[in-house]
């Protein structure tokens, strides 16, 4: 029972956590890692390959930021999952179910706005 | 995989918005026969491996067919399937929670949380089924 309702925070912290990071990682592009698939390469942190050679690199050598941001924000959302599962649940009366559905939705929405640049293109 | 994932999804919301008190022989009457929450472990394992698949296969889309695709300046195209991946990993952070709601649920919880938790998830299985489809047939467009 106790270990259920341990993961019960856990899921819930974890799926809202993750929706809220993802953005952030997004908009400030914060990658835990860059690939670089056409050599297979994994460099830590984000790095655009024109700050440091040239313009026409990036289309050249294509990084992918994706794989990143996405390890980025698991990484952060499982510490906090980690620390809900970890508190008493008398602390989890004050949740509101619906922030489970909800911030996804926002932060969904944020992605679309994130990538509006592309339609103007 | 993607196409069994489809119709587990699309199932199980359909049958969680459909009335709880349809007409009898009705089509909704028969689909709420079959137990939605059947559906719960096959969506999970479905969905992780298709996402699985996804990042493998994105490596050569990024370095095979979107250079091509930029030449085109099919810019829209690769802003929706940028957001295809967005979702999808928003999706995925949402499978435990999903899973609990349908397996471990509990009294007081909402039934709307549980269908609107379904019926996001049922958004990005669509979307990325829809985009991906679209990009994988672009080439053709207008040829």
């Amino acid at each position: 029972m106790t270990s259920s309702q341990s993961f019960r925070r856990f899921a819930f912290a974890y799926g809202i956590a993750f929706a809220v990071l993802y953005v952030v990682a997004l908009k400030l592009d914060l990658a835990l890692f860059t690939v670089y698939p056409s050599f297979g390469l994994v460099v830590l942190g984000t790095h655009h390959s024109k700050d440091v050679v040239d313009p026409a690199l990036g289309f050249v050598v294509p990084a992918m930021y994706w794989y990143g941001w996405t390890a980025t924000a698991a990484l952060g959302a499982l510490v906090v999952g980690l620390v809900a599962a970890l508190l008493p649940q008398r602390w989890m009366r004050r949740f509101w179910p619906g922030w489970l559905w909800v911030v996804p939705a926002v932060a969904m929405s944020a992605c679309v706005y994130l990538t509006m640049p592309w339609f103007r293109l | 995989m993607a196409v069994a994932l489809l119709g587990a999804i699309t199932h199980q919301t359909l049958g969680t918005w459909a009335s709880v008190h349809p007409r009898p022989g009705s089509f909704f009457g028969r689909f709420r026969t079959v137990p939605s929450a059947s559906f719960a472990n096959a969506i999970v394992v479905l969905y992780a491996l298709a996402a699985i698949l996804g990042a493998i296969v994105y490596l050569y889309f990024r370095v095979d067919v979107r250079p091509g695709l930029e030449q085109a300046g099919h810019w829209p195209a690769l802003g929706f399937f940028d957001i295809k991946e967005h979702f999808i990993s928003i999706g995925a952070a949402l499978l435990p929670a999903y899973w609990v709601c349908w397996r471990r649920p509990r009294s007081d919880d909402p039934g709307r949380m549980r269908a609107a938790l379904t019926s996001i998830l049922a958004f990005i299985v669509w979307w990325g089924f829809l985009v991906g489809h679209v990009l994988n047939n672009i080439r053709g467009f207008g040829s």
